[in-house]
């Protein structure tokens, strides 16, 4: 039971969070307003609060985005970067969840120290590593494919950590069950495992999909052709052209944020519930 | 050939001194009921995982059904099994956590759902099929685990204490079901308990293990009457047999407080010469109490009732004797209160004498 001091510090509180949030907010409010304005508008708008307003619907109100839609690549780079993502959750799900469960439940030689290994992976930077990935898929000839994007994306250190904490923690005596109702262990894993862990399940796919969506260098690297680029490179191309005018580039990074903000608060509730999962055992 | 053979079965896990189960042979016949017992750490439940496949059998030879299955695979090896904490598929339904093993054995799905609704039905589970794991009680949840282990028609059930987790109602009522359906389907049981009541309650035949090696195969009544040593009579029987040190002197028996027993030539003679030191076992209720008018009984002894436990069907009285504590147990219409003076005697037929080194009942060496 709250006091009345309490319940007064609680509203205080309360306040002071909205008004941050909103502080956080207006980057997002004055793209998606002005995305919808000719750049004579947001030109206009740019020093009165009228900037933070949408216009009032018109002929012309989706202009920007349908020009964005229709004149240039982005549907392409945007379905591309969908696919990757797709696939590389997929992927991901398959052989971090694997060696995760091989390091949660199956002994064999050197299994901590190869838990140590693997986590100190998490403190070294992509970038330190890339231009190692680069060269290997360059010399596999694999430059400019969808492989040759994909394969150093599969395994992720971090991603077989949280797999492997959640699983440490799957009780034994299901996988005996498991074994006596005839289910081996390749099924086990797919029908067992993966279902029994969802929340960490679907926490890996929505940092797998929101590094994919957010990936720049490493694409930028493999990629030359056109058809092959994320939304990420095709944004910047769109925005570096001299032809795309303001309100366009405001469309266009709307187009790009959007999926983010929908998957992020569709899933939110069980990202945090995977990682806070990660530390403790499970009823 | 027996159903189930042990053959010196032994297990020592990597960097163990000695052997958590050692030289363990029995025989099991088909249709029994066998309950392995024993405290903690005995090596009961790792035997039951070696006949289940999941501990490696370090040394020894197992059969079941006349096949070798040292190396077999769990599945193979023809058993259902139900385990202490349920180990039931928690993203599966009732009915489909019952179904699952006959899914994967690729059986018709009508037979499926034949053999399912059977097990739903004798278990009483009909209004929970739909439910998952995380909706059911205890109980019910055990109730599962048998399911799932009676519709394979496995010839070998191993049940691994699978109602430790359950209060003590219940657990009476699972112990009633669980022996109805052991009739009905007449399928080989192996069940572990540390529970002694549930082990004479529901088998055919005990083992009694410590420390990894058989101390006791028998009846119930043959484990309680006739323990071949003091691990097996005081771990069998609640409240636990007394046990007094005792100097047996030709036909008296001397306690370490001074005071003496005549014992009856039955009694010495049981005895075979032996004479010395020695442990003196009796159980609560074959001490009789203010001349119970048992004729091979005498009365001679006195003690001072310390504390009374009123059991509803019997009651126990609890007095110093013979520089020991001792409980009796006595009928619920034998009414004592703390500070009662009871006057007693000890059934001669009834009584045991144990070797203090070694534990060994003298009168059951042959």
């Amino acid at each position: 039971m709250l006091t009345k001091k309490q319940k007064r510090i609680n509203w205080i509180l309360v306040g002071f969070l909205l008004l941050l949030s909103l502080f956080f907010l207006f980057p997002v409010l004055w793209m998606l307003a002005n995305s919808f304005k000719p750049d004579a508008a947001i030109t206009a708008d740019m020093n009165s609060i009228a900037a933070f307003v949408p216009p009032v619907p018109n002929g012309s109100f989706f202009e920007n985005y349908i020009t964005i839609l229709t004149n240039t690549n982005f549907v392409r780079y945007m379905a591309n970067t969908l696919f990757y993502a797709a696939v590389l959750i997929l992927l991901g799900i398959v052989v971090n969840g694997l060696a995760g469960y091989a390091l949660a439940k199956i002994r064999f030689p050197f299994r901590e120290q190869w838990l140590l290994i693997i986590m100190m992976l998490l403190i070294v930077p992509t970038e330190t590593v890339i231009t190692i990935h680069f060269l290997i898929i360059a010399k596999a000839g694999l430059l400019n494919t969808v492989l040759g994007y994909i394969l150093p994306m599969i395994v992720n250190p971090f991603n077989i950590f949280l797999f492997r904490q959640v699983f440490v923690s799957l009780p034994d005596d299901v996988y005996e069950a498991a074994q006596l109702d005839f289910c081996g262990p390749a099924k086990y894993f797919f029908t067992m495992v993966l279902p029994m862990s969802k929340t960490v399940v679907a926490t890996v796919s929505v940092f797998t999909f929101l590094n994919v969506w957010n990936d720049y260098l490493w694409p930028s690297l493999v990629f030359t052709s056109s058809d092959l680029l994320t939304a990420q490179i095709g944004l910047n191309s769109i925005t570096s052209n001299d032809n795309t005018t303001m309100g366009q580039t405001l469309a266009v990074i709307t187009l790009v944020t959007i999926p983010v903000i929908i998957i992020y608060s569709l899933f939110s509730k069980q990202i945090v519930e995977g990682v806070t999962s990660t530390g403790s055992k499970e009823g | 050939m027996s159903f189930i053979e042990f053959k010196n079965i032994c297990k020592k896990y990597p960097g163990a001194d000695k052997n958590t189960v050692n030289d363990f042979c029995m025989n099991i016949e088909e249709k029994e009921f066998i309950a392995f017992v024993g405290p903690s750490g005995c090596g009961k439940s790792t035997t039951l995982r070696m006949v289940a496949g999941f501990e490696e059998i370090t040394g020894g030879e197992l059969y079941i059904d006349g096949k070798k299955v040292n190396e077999m695979a769990p599945k193979d090896r023809g058993i259902a099994m139900v385990f202490q904490n349920y180990a039931l598929y928690p993203h599966m339904t009732v009915e489909k956590n019952i179904g699952y093993g006959l899914k994967n054995m690729k059986v018709p799905a009508d037979e499926i759902k034949k053999k399912v609704d059977w097990a739903i039905k004798i278990l009483g589970l009909e209004e929970y099929r739909l439910r998952k794991p995380k909706n059911l009680s205890g109980g019910q949840r055990q109730r599962v685990a048998l399911g799932r282990a009676i519709v394979k028609n496995q010839k070998v059930f191993l049940m691994d204490e699978p109602l430790s987790n359950l209060d003590a109602k219940l657990r009476v009522s699972m112990r009633t079901e669980i022996s109805k359906l052991h009739r009905e389907l007449g399928a080989t049981t192996i069940y572990v308990t540390h529970d002694q009541v549930e082990a004479m309650t529901m088998a055919d035949r005990i083992v009694i293990m410590k420390e990894g090696i058989i101390q006791q195969i028998g009846k119930p009544m043959e484990l309680y009457d006739h323990p071949v040593n003091q691990f097996v009579a005081g771990f069998i029987g609640s409240p636990q047999m007394n046990f007094f040190d005792v100097i047996v002197e030709e036909n008296r028996m001397k306690f370490s407080d001074g005071k003496q027993v005549t014992l009856s030539e039955e009694v010495v003679k049981k005895l075979n010469g032996k004479q010395g030191p020695m442990i003196f076992g009796i159980r609560g209720e074959d001490i009789k109490v203010d001349a119970a008018g048992i004729e091979e009984c005498k009365y001679e002894q006195e003690a001072i009732i310390t504390d009374t436990e009123v059991m509803g069907n019997e009651n126990n009285l609890y007095f110093t004797f013979g520089g020991s504590q001792a409980v009796a147990r006595v009928s619920k219409y034998g009414v004592h209160d703390i500070g009662d003076k009871i006057v007693f005697g000890f059934l001669p037929s009834k009584m045991h004498f144990f070797d203090r080194e070694t534990g060994e009942n003298y009168a059951e060496i042959n």
